[in-house]
């Protein structure tokens, strides 16, 4: 046993656990042996004092100590398995709403995504002298350019070789 | 380790009892409660000195070590492992109690000096379950002593005097070096020479 301190081989020392060279070199340390003798003899009567005073300890009723630490096992186990049940039970609604609502939010986003490429204020205009192009008897030699400006929400069309505009396009 | 009732060694051994309860066996885990819970309560009651309070922390050891036992892998003994988890509960215990109390650490101790036995008036000897505890004059200066004592030197000092556990069965049970029991136990040994020399020197 490696002892660095003092306090270790007095301990060592007064249990009987120092031997051979330990022992005499720590005997030798000693400044008075005969004080230290006495206290070794101090701390046996200590020792036996507390051995005698303290070593039995009377338990009563130690059947029904048995009794209750059985029935509080039996009862925690059962409460833990309810709480195994109970939280299994729950987790399988918890996962349905987690699903449901991270879907809801995946459709939101997207959703928000494709308006922003599509924008719905686009003018109502370019529909219309689009759809006017498109037919031959209105227009056969119409060209369109449009100027859009999105953040001003102004949309600037040029045309050239209208025969005539449509009723309703005058009117907005 | 003796067992509770009889002094004749048991039919079945620790490690057998110990790998039954692995396997959920409760008979032989109440086989090792009833041939440890003695031992056990003597201990705490040592520690806490109140009745009441040392069945309860042995309720609470047992049950701790009933749901770890599992995890118990039989590189000390089955008693050692059990006095670790009894010295963690038992010394959490008392720190928590030192701290809430802000000293005034054992009102048991405290009530046995202000009351008077003999008086008319005093608490009848059986009404309360720490008096049913033989109590005498010298015990009662034994418990005032260690209550003196930290939680961590008490329990070096009856594992040590009152239970014969060697160095590294204590360094085990409270989870600390063999250097630390040592010099605890220095201390420890030291103060209770102090407080106790007059009861020991006439005993």
């Amino acid at each position: 046993m490696f002892m660095k301190t003092f306090e270790e081989k007095w301990t060592a020392w007064l249990d009987g656990q120092l031997t051979g060279k330990e022992l005499v070199e720590f005997e030798d340390s000693l400044p008075d042996r005969a004080a230290a003798e006495a206290e070794k003899r101090d701390a046996k009567k200590l020792g036996s004092l507390l051995k005698q005073e303290l070593g039995v300890s009377t338990f009563t009723n130690a059947e029904f100590f048995s009794h209750q630490l059985n029935e509080r096992i039996a009862a925690d186990e059962a409460a833990e398995d309810r709480h195994v049940t109970r939280s299994t039970w729950w987790s399988l609604p918890r996962l349905a709403w987690a699903g449901a609502a991270s879907l809801a939010m995946f459709v939101l986003f997207t959703v928000a995504l494709m308006r922003d490429k599509n924008p719905a204020d686009q003018s109502q205009y370019l529909s219309q002298i689009l759809n006017a192009r498109v037919d031959p008897a209105l227009g056969p030699n119409a060209t369109i350019t449009m100027f859009e400006s999105k953040e001003a929400r102004v949309t600037v069309l040029w045309t050239e070789g209208l025969q005539s505009l449509p009723s309703d396009f005058a009117a907005k | 380790m003796e067992t509770e009732a009889t002094p004749a060694q048991p039919d079945v051994s620790d490690p057998d009892l110990v790998k039954r309860c692995q396997e959920g066996d409760t008979e032989a885990f109440d086989e090792l409660v009833t041939r440890y819970r003695t031992r056990i309560f003597g201990m705490i009651y040592n520690m806490v000195h109140n009745e009441q309070d040392a069945w309860d922390l042995a309720q609470d050891s047992f049950v701790k070590a009933w749901k770890s036992i599992g995890r118990f892998q039989g590189k000390s003994s089955f008693y050692t492992w059990l006095y670790r988890i009894v010295m963690n509960v038992t010394i959490d215990w008392l720190r928590k109690k030192q701290i809430k109390g802000a000293g005034a650490e054992f009102d048991d101790a405290i009530q046995l000096k202000e009351i008077d036995p003999a008086a008319k008036t005093a608490p009848k000897a059986d009404a309360l379950p720490y008096e049913r505890m033989q109590r005498g004059e010298i015990r009662a200066k034994i418990d005032s002593a260690i209550a003196q004592l930290s939680p961590e030197h008490r329990a070096v000092i009856l594992m040590k005097e009152t239970e014969d556990m060697q160095y590294h069965e204590i360094a085990e049970a409270l989870g600390c070096s063999i250097g630390t029991v040592m010099s605890r136990l220095f201390y420890a040994r030291k103060k209770l020479q102090n407080l106790l020399r007059d009861v020991y020197e006439n005993v």
